[in-house]
């Protein structure tokens, strides 16, 4: 085995199956994550030598992931796409209450999409690695390449637009605003 | 507790990834992993990248750029700006001045130089370490040429004398720099004064210097006015040769008395070949042509003098008679060495190693690149006007003379085989 197979072994093979459903958790259409997928792989191929001295490489190329996968989202909520591809069913089976919840579901899942890709990038790779992937802060912080305080940030002003942005779906806040009312 | 908002998005986000987009995306990766194993390594942008990773390493690394930046930024740069505002004065200064002096050093040792002085619009004078100083007034086209250790002048009438040109290449050189020089040399002290060099590599147009390597001028950045300049010149096959521009007087006005074209007393007129035949004044010998040629040394035994040249025979008997005193047998013909009336020699050739005493002396008369002539007729006839021709002649050639002068006499005394061999040590001049 050679030094570049030793590498791949080292910093991609243990991450595969997290890369790929990184990416197609945020893009939720085949072809879309086929071209966000390849995006990444370059970006990772072009900053081999990078990743290969990083103290945390994992996180970087997962925040690599996540940051291909955004601009994608970022471009089709721009377009005004969302809605014609997103996950409404164009055939509902029967006008069953099960039927109904699905389009409700979809509905809310394009709501959220739709507030992902309104998030800025600092923010959405932020949220979308503390929140979806798990990943703790300071790891973050290495594959931004900022101190962690910034990540947390980044994270806090997230939440908060996305609070606003998704308050329909929130318990609480839809509780409080009930009683506002 | 986990923030609400992560939830939903964690919630919201998850999902199996299907199988068939999986197929695709595991293609993508078999590609990708086929590059990575066949990429060539690139040790130095992996040290690089080794050496930055390190946020300290990196903070200390940017902070030393952004100060070397700052330096040549804010010091370097202005400087050199500010250095090439003194050349582009100092070059100003020397195109619009009424007047310039200064003086060529085309050797040091022994010393060949000229002294230049120009007033415009068009007066000059030149004055050569040789004994040849010529006056130029370019509104009347008139032209005197004198010779001081013959005591005889030479006038020309809107003529170019050959020997003036190389002269007023230098002043045409000095007053037709271009305003950038080429490259800058940095700082230099002589004694309390603080210079700074800049260096041209080709010559100035309108000026030539043949072969010449490159021109670094010396320049007084308080008051922009070129010090001095150092001229190297490189010639195929040759050692390189430096000659300097010293004494440079710009604006100021120099002795009117220096472009006088009015003989001064004592000075004969002199004839050379080609010159006005109406002329009243004695006829010239044949053309003569120096031949420039590498001599042998040559040890001769002389008696210094002082005086007129006139003691010459007297002078020369006592050595003879010294020579036929001392049973040492001359192996040439007599000559005589002349710097000027209060130095000059006279003797005869003999072997390496002859030992004499006082008042006489063994003189080695060095080898080297030395202007020949070889004039018959009677030994002491129109002296004048053949050395004034003969010096013509090795200016015209592209050379100056270097040293004293020589004359080897052949022939009996009072016979009409006698002969005059002329020598005199000279450089090439640029």
């Amino acid at each position: 085995m050679n030094d570049r197979q030793q590498e791949y072994q080292a910093l991609i093979a243990p991450i595969e199956d997290r890369m790929m459903r990184a990416v197609w958790r945020i893009v939720r259409d085949p072809d879309d994550t086929e071209d966000a997928f390849q995006e990444a792989l370059l970006t990772v191929w072009k900053r081999w030598d990078r990743i290969c001295a990083h103290p945390n490489p994992h996180a970087l190329v997962l925040q690599i992931c996540i940051h291909s996968a955004h601009d994608v989202l970022r471009r089709r909520v721009r377009r005004g796409r969302w809605m014609e591809a997103a996950a409404v069913p164009e055939e509902i089976p029967d006008a069953a209450a099960s039927a109904i919840q699905n389009v409700s579901a979809a509905e809310q899942n394009a709501a959220v999409f739709r507030a992902i890709g309104s998030l800025s990038k600092n923010q959405a790779r932020a949220i979308l690695m503390h929140a979806v992937e798990e990943v703790p802060y300071n790891a973050i912080a290495a594959a931004m390449d900022c101190r962690e305080s910034t990540v947390r940030k980044h994270v806090a002003r997230a939440r908060t637009k996305l609070r606003v942005l998704l308050s329909q779906l929130i318990p609480t806040v839809q509780k409080e605003e009930r009683s506002h009312a | 507790m986990r923030d609400e908002i992560d939830e939903l998005l964690r919630s919201r986000t998850d999902g199996e990834l299907p199988a068939d987009v999986e197929d695709r995306l595991r293609r993508r990766l078999l590609e990708f992993r086929t590059k990575v194993e066949q990429r060539r390594p690139s040790r130095l942008r992996a040290f690089t990248y080794y050496v930055l990773s390190p946020p300290a390493t990196r903070v200390a690394v940017m902070t030393a750029v952004l100060l070397v930046g700052l330096a040549v930024g804010l010091v370097l740069l202005p400087r050199g700006s500010r250095a090439g505002q003194v050349f582009a004065a100092a070059a100003a200064q020397l195109r619009n001045s009424q007047s310039l002096e200064y003086t060529i050093v085309l050797n040091e040792q022994p010393y060949v130089g000229v002294d230049f002085s120009y007033l415009a619009p068009g007066y000059r004078r030149i004055h050569c370490s040789w004994g040849i100083e010529i006056r130029t007034d370019g509104t009347t086209g008139k032209q005197i040429v004198l010779m001081p250790a013959a005591h005889a002048y030479l006038n020309e009438s809107g003529k170019t004398v050959e020997s003036q040109s190389n002269i007023d290449d230098f002043s045409a050189q000095l007053r037709s720099l271009p305003n950038q020089a080429d490259d800058f040399l940095g700082e230099h002290w002589t004694g309390q004064q603080k210079l700074v060099g800049y260096r041209l590599s080709k010559a100035p147009p309108n000026g030539s210097i043949p072969n010449l390597k490159m021109l670094d001028m010396w320049i007084d950045p308080a008051t922009r006015e070129v010090h001095h300049v150092d001229i190297t010149v490189q010639e195929p096959g040759k050692p390189e040769h430096q000659m300097h521009i010293r004494n440079i007087f710009v604006g100021r006005t120099p002795d009117r008395a220096l472009f006088d074209l009015t003989p001064p007393a004592g000075y004969r007129p002199l004839v050379v070949p080609n010159a006005n035949s109406s002329s009243a004044l004695p006829a010239a010998p044949t053309a003569l042509r120096a031949e420039i040629r590498q001599t042998d040394e040559l040890v001769a035994v002389v008696v210094p003098m002082k005086g007129p040249y006139a003691q010459t025979a007297a002078a020369l008997s006592s050595v003879q008679a010294y020579l036929k005193l001392e049973a040492i047998t001359p192996v040439g013909p007599p000559l005589g060495r002349y710097w000027s009336e209060e130095r000059w020699e006279t003797g005869y050739p003999v072997q390496p190693g002859t030992q004499v005493e006082a008042p006489f002396q063994v003189v080695s008369l060095p080898a080297g690149l030395t202007a020949v002539v070889v004039v018959n007729g009677p030994w002491v006839k129109d002296t004048e006007a053949r050395w004034g021709a003969f010096l013509k002649s090795i200016v015209e050639q592209g050379y100056v003379p270097s040293g004293p002068t020589m004359e080897i006499w052949s022939g009996e005394d009072g016979q009409a085989t006698q002969s005059t061999e002329m020598r005199i040590p000279v450089t090439k001049a640029n």
